[in-house]
């Protein structure tokens, strides 16, 4: 097999904490992504899924919960947004941009793109591409699979091609990235060499797996195991000097106590002195200027043997 | 009807007991220099194997692939800042993902023992043997020697004749403390070190533990599982015994959960007679002063 072909998406060994910088004086990264979709299924967004008061809600008071509360501590967040809904709420998105926040791109409807063939494939990033440039005024630079609470796995879903895909539609950088908790490279192919950004995500830090979740039991609200999570992982990363990533989505994390935990936590994450809050776009900037590929994404030679009697 | 519901329970008479026989517990053990506890900490690199042998998609594999790139070099430092020695159950394949890892593990003085070729046993007996050798070879190649130990369900007869001496799998564990277990034939015994499923970070944290269903999944937190670890370890302090921590790169590498994994250890450390050994200290311990009756280890 070509080396690390359905094996690595990455290098070998992640950059060190102390290699890790950030701009000025800032000792961590801390990044909030919000994902603005009802999608439940892996066909991504139905006509039913946004006939709902939840979805009312998303865009509603859970969109202004969001805003508010960022604004309120001075906060940039990532709004992963499917092309679908910036088509149907394009002023609400164009509100979300205007409050210096970037709109990146959530697959057209938050679908799995796992399993479609690769023209459909291209042909839906193309158009996600399309609409979110023509409602925001400038094109999406970054690209989300996440997950959604009826999948099999919580790690979202890409297929064979999307790395490429994305590269090839001037993509600079993708997410979720699982390989690594600071930003890294993903290699579609090793014979190219070509690479894009992934920005780290956790499930752990997601709000949706600890609200009512699994969807079926009793007691099945964690949401303090959640805010337990992301106190020690902020802690532990703000330490070593690498990046937070926290993942939020307003129909979940908008009600009720979890409002009130979120509030708690960020009140803590924008007291940190030494904090870096950037974007998506803005982390990814720093990070290729200041870890160019060409000299930070080390492939090791092959070593790989193949057998008859084992996986290749 | 009488002579039927007898006959069934002579069955289950039988099979308890045959099982039973195959056996050696070790009721009490003293451990060197009036140690009171030994604790082992078993590390699973397993990185993204197994997820690749169940053909999930990338992103499952990349959860994996953090484990190899990221949460192992995370806790060998862990282990080297606090001088504990711990024991990594490593698939063959491993040696060719991620051998610099390897060559580290063993320059700071831990053990590598075998976790399969690719995380998996072959049923058929000619492969099952080609992959134990495989993985063997390929260890012992980093780790300058062969392993001892193995956490797998290998053949005993197997594992004997390429020189193992113990085995920790948790699906055989049947006491607390570290006993002997021979084949069905009554030979090839094995020193086995049990753990539990309670002490393995993967319950409480991976999505799809042990490919559960979607609506199976609680996720916790570190703080309630270092207590739930806290109390578990007392309770084999306090009776003198032997605690077997079971931990995944790609999981507890996570830096919130090196964090926990540090608190535990400094907590144990208050206490004294706290013994960190490798699995292979255990084992030939337990062969030196507590040797095993109905077979013999050459």
């Amino acid at each position: 097999m070509p080396w690390k072909d359905r094996y690595t998406l990455s290098d070998e060994i992640a950059m060190a904490d102390a290699d890790v910088r950030w701009p000025g004086k800032a000792q961590c990264c801390a990044m909030i992504f919000v994902a603005l979709t009802d999608a439940e299924h892996a066909d991504g967004l139905r006509p039913a899924d946004l006939a709902t008061g939840r979805a009312q809600f998303t865009m509603g008071e859970g969109l202004d919960l969001m805003l508010e509360a960022l604004a309120k501590r001075r906060l940039k967040a990532t709004f992963t947004v499917p092309a679908a809904m910036a088509r149907v709420w394009p002023a609400r998105i164009r509100e979300v941009a205007a409050a210096g926040h970037e709109i990146a791109a959530l697959g057209l409807r938050h679908e799995d793109v796992s399993k479609l063939a690769r023209d459909d494939e291209a042909a839906r990033l193309a158009l996600t591409t399309e609409i979110i440039g023509e409602v925001v005024g400038q094109r999406p630079d970054g690209w989300f699979a996440l997950p959604r609470q009826n999948d099999a796995f919580a790690t979202g879903a890409i297929s064979e091609s999307t790395l490429s895909l994305l590269i090839d539609g001037g993509y600079r950088y993708m997410g979720p990235g699982l390989a690594d908790d600071a930003p890294h490279y993903c290699c579609p192919d090793y014979a190219s060499r070509r690479t894009i950004v992934a920005l780290p995500y956790y499930y752990h830090y997601d709000d949706q797996f600890f609200s009512m979740f699994p969807q079926q039991g009793s007691g099945l609200e964690t949401t303090d195991m959640m805010a337990r999570n992301w106190r020690a992982e902020l802690a532990a990363q703000y330490r070593r000097g690498r990046c937070f990533a926290l993942y939020l989505n307003p129909r979940f994390i908008g009600w009720c106590n979890r409002m009130q935990l979120l509030d708690e936590f960020l009140d803590e994450l924008a007291a940190l002195p030494r904090l870096w809050n950037p974007t998506g776009r803005e982390c990814t900037d720093h990070w290729l200027a200041t870890y160019p590929p060409a000299t930070h994404f080390k492939l090791e030679p092959s070593v790989w043997k193949d057998y008859p009697d084992s996986a290749s | 009807m009488r002579d039927g519901h007898l006959a069934d329970i002579e069955a289950l008479t039988k099979a308890a007991h045959a099982f039973s026989e195959r056996h050696q517990m070790i009721p009490h053990i003293d451990w060197p220099d009036g140690a009171r506890i030994a604790v082992n900490f078993t590390i699973d690199y397993d990185a993204m194997l197994r997820r690749r042998m169940a053909n999930e998609p990338p992103m499952q594999l990349a959860k994996g692939e953090f484990g190899g790139r990221v949460g192992i070099w995370r806790l060998i430092d862990l282990f080297d800042r606090n001088k504990v020695k711990a024991t990594f159950f490593t698939p063959g394949r491993i040696c060719e993902l991620y051998p610099q890892s390897l060559v580290k593990i063993t320059k700071s003085g831990h053990e590598i023992a075998d976790h399969m070729w690719e995380h998996r046993v072959p049923t058929e007996p000619d492969i099952e043997e080609a992959h134990l050798t495989r993985a063997t070879a390929a260890l012992t190649r980093i780790y300058g020697r062969r392993p001892v130990g193995t956490r797998s369900s290998h053949t005993a007869g197997l594992l004997r004749r390429e020189g193992y001496i113990y085995r920790s799998h948790g699906h055989a564990s049947a006491s607390h403390l570290p006993y002997y277990l021979v084949d069905q034939t009554g030979k090839n015994v094995l020193v086995e070190l049990p753990w539990h499923y309670s002490i393995d970070d993967a319950m409480y944290y991976n999505f799809g533990w042990l490919e559960s269903v979607n609506l199976a999944q609680k996720l916790s937190d570190p703080d309630r599982v270092l207590e739930m670890w806290w109390a578990g370890f007392r309770h084999q302090y306090l009776r003198g015994g032997y605690y077997n921590v079971v931990l995944h790169p790609f999981i507890s590498g996570r830096a919130l959960r090196i964090d926990m994994l540090d608190r535990l250890i400094t907590r144990m450390k208050t206490l004294p007679g706290v013994w960190f050994p490798s699995c292979e200290d255990v084992a030939r311990h337990c062969l030196a002063h507590y040797p095993p009756q109905k077979d013999t280890l050459a």
